[in-house]
């Protein structure tokens, strides 16, 4: 009784410590995961406000409350509207403060400044920056294809959920990007090899109506009228 | 001079986003095993493991990477586990997944695969506020005060738990390993 509570505990022993492997995640698995957060990442890239609005914007207040109050007093001494459109117009700031009627004047002491104007002035001339930036010819066709080439992957393995996830995120971020109607043909395929014919069908029709003339359209129909049988 | 303070510039966001997807990635297979010792059936381990991801990226920025990084997501891990529980209100049980490991041998493999299911099996029966603090002191290998910051315990309450959860797991593997010896 004795040896074989001891060879048991041994036993115990053992497959704990088996246990404490670190087993690797089947590379399926794996992919998958990785494309969700990839995909995650970049929704909220795009979605996210600018990364540092609020110090950036504070300072910003502050010296536009700086700038607009040394303006008054040159308008109050005679200097004034030239210098102050001028000026205005080179702080890069669209709505000045004479322009809109019901905005109270900014006292040179006040740091808080009534607030909503400019803020989201400079957050959104900022996004424009960005966007302006990502849609530089190299850049997006490089984003576009390594989106596309992902879910062609996902559609090669059979995943046809994530594809449709990566198709859907392409479409949100490039509508009319250049490998559209690329996209358009795997959003179709993908809705077809998950067996979701209704669905392939209504895309395949928005399909034909956009790209008329698309070499994709016989394979689709094909591909269309499989999923349905 | 009292309104200067130092300030610390954020990363920029790209290097946010890389960091946080390559740790994750590296992490993936610690994070796969250890959502499967805590309960997590295999259809639902990817949409928590996604969570769980969703939770880093959001708290990125604001972690210390510099100091070890498992413990903090096996206490996250832990949290999201629990609230799905809750949420679910049941416990599944669940067919042991198959994971292969290509450098083994396949004798080593069907045996470290037996032991796994049978682990994973034994560690069902364990309560699953006791079996974390097992899971992270005896399989992690966590020290006890690391085990009691990470799940908001006193050291001695997590010494207690693993006292008592180290019983009922090896109650529970003697008696499956007597089982599987009877058969």
């Amino acid at each position: 009784m004795r040896l074989r509570d001891t060879v048991t505990d041994q036993e115990v022993k053992a497959v704990m410590d088996r246990g404490r492997q670190i087993r690797r995640a089947p590379d399926l698995v794996r992919a998958r995961l990785l494309a969700r957060a990839r995909a995650a990442v970049a929704a909220s890239t795009a979605a996210a406000p600018v990364a540092f609005p609020e110090k950036p914007a504070a300072w910003h207040e502050r010296r536009l409350a700086v700038a607009a109050a040394a303006l008054m007093v040159l308008a109050a001494t005679g200097a004034g509207a030239a210098l102050y459109s001028h000026a205005t117009h080179s702080a890069a700031i669209s709505p000045t403060p004479q322009r809109s009627p019901q905005r109270p004047m900014i006292p040179a002491s006040a740091p808080e400044v009534p607030p909503a104007e400019p803020a989201p002035q400079l957050v959104s001339s900022s996004r424009l920056q960005r966007s302006h930036r990502s849609l530089s010819p190299q850049e997006s066709y490089a984003a576009e294809l390594d989106l596309l080439q992902r879910a062609q992957s996902n559609y090669a393995s059979q995943d046809f959920p994530d594809a449709l996830m990566l198709v859907a995120e392409h479409a949100r971020r490039f509508p009319t990007g250049r490998l559209a109607e690329e996209r358009e043909a795997l959003r179709v395929r993908s809705l077809a090899g998950a067996g979701h014919g209704d669905e392939a069908r209504r895309a395949l029709a928005a399909f034909a109506k956009r790209f008329p003339r698309s070499a994709f359209l016989p394979r689709l129909r094909e591909q269309a009228r499989a999923a349905d049988e | 001079m009292g309104y200067l303070r130092q300030v610390r510039s954020a990363p920029p966001e790209a290097e946010i986003e890389t960091s946080c997807l390559s740790v994750y990635e590296r992490e993936l297979d610690y994070l796969f095993e250890t959502l499967q010792r805590l309960g997590a059936s295999p259809r639902e381990v990817e949409d928590l493991a996604q969570e769980i991801f969703l939770i880093l990226h959001r708290n990125w920025p604001t972690l210390d990477i510099s100091r070890p990084f498992r413990p903090y997501l096996f206490a996250v891990a832990f949290r999201v586990v629990c609230a799905h529980r809750r949420r679910r209100g049941r416990e599944v049980p669940y067919a042991y997944l198959e994971a292969e490991d290509p450098a083994i041998s396949p004798e080593e493999s069907l045996q470290s695969k037996e032991s796994a299911r049978v682990l994973m099996a034994a560690l069902e029966t364990v309560p699953l506020p006791r079996r974390a603090v097992v899971i992270m002191h005896d399989l992690d290998g966590f020290s006890i005060v690391e085990v009691a910051a990470r799940l908001s315990l006193t050291r001695f309450g997590a010494y207690a738990r693993l006292r008592k959860a180290r019983k009922e797991l090896a109650s529970a593997l003697r008696r499956m390993l007597k089982e599987r010896v009877g058969r």
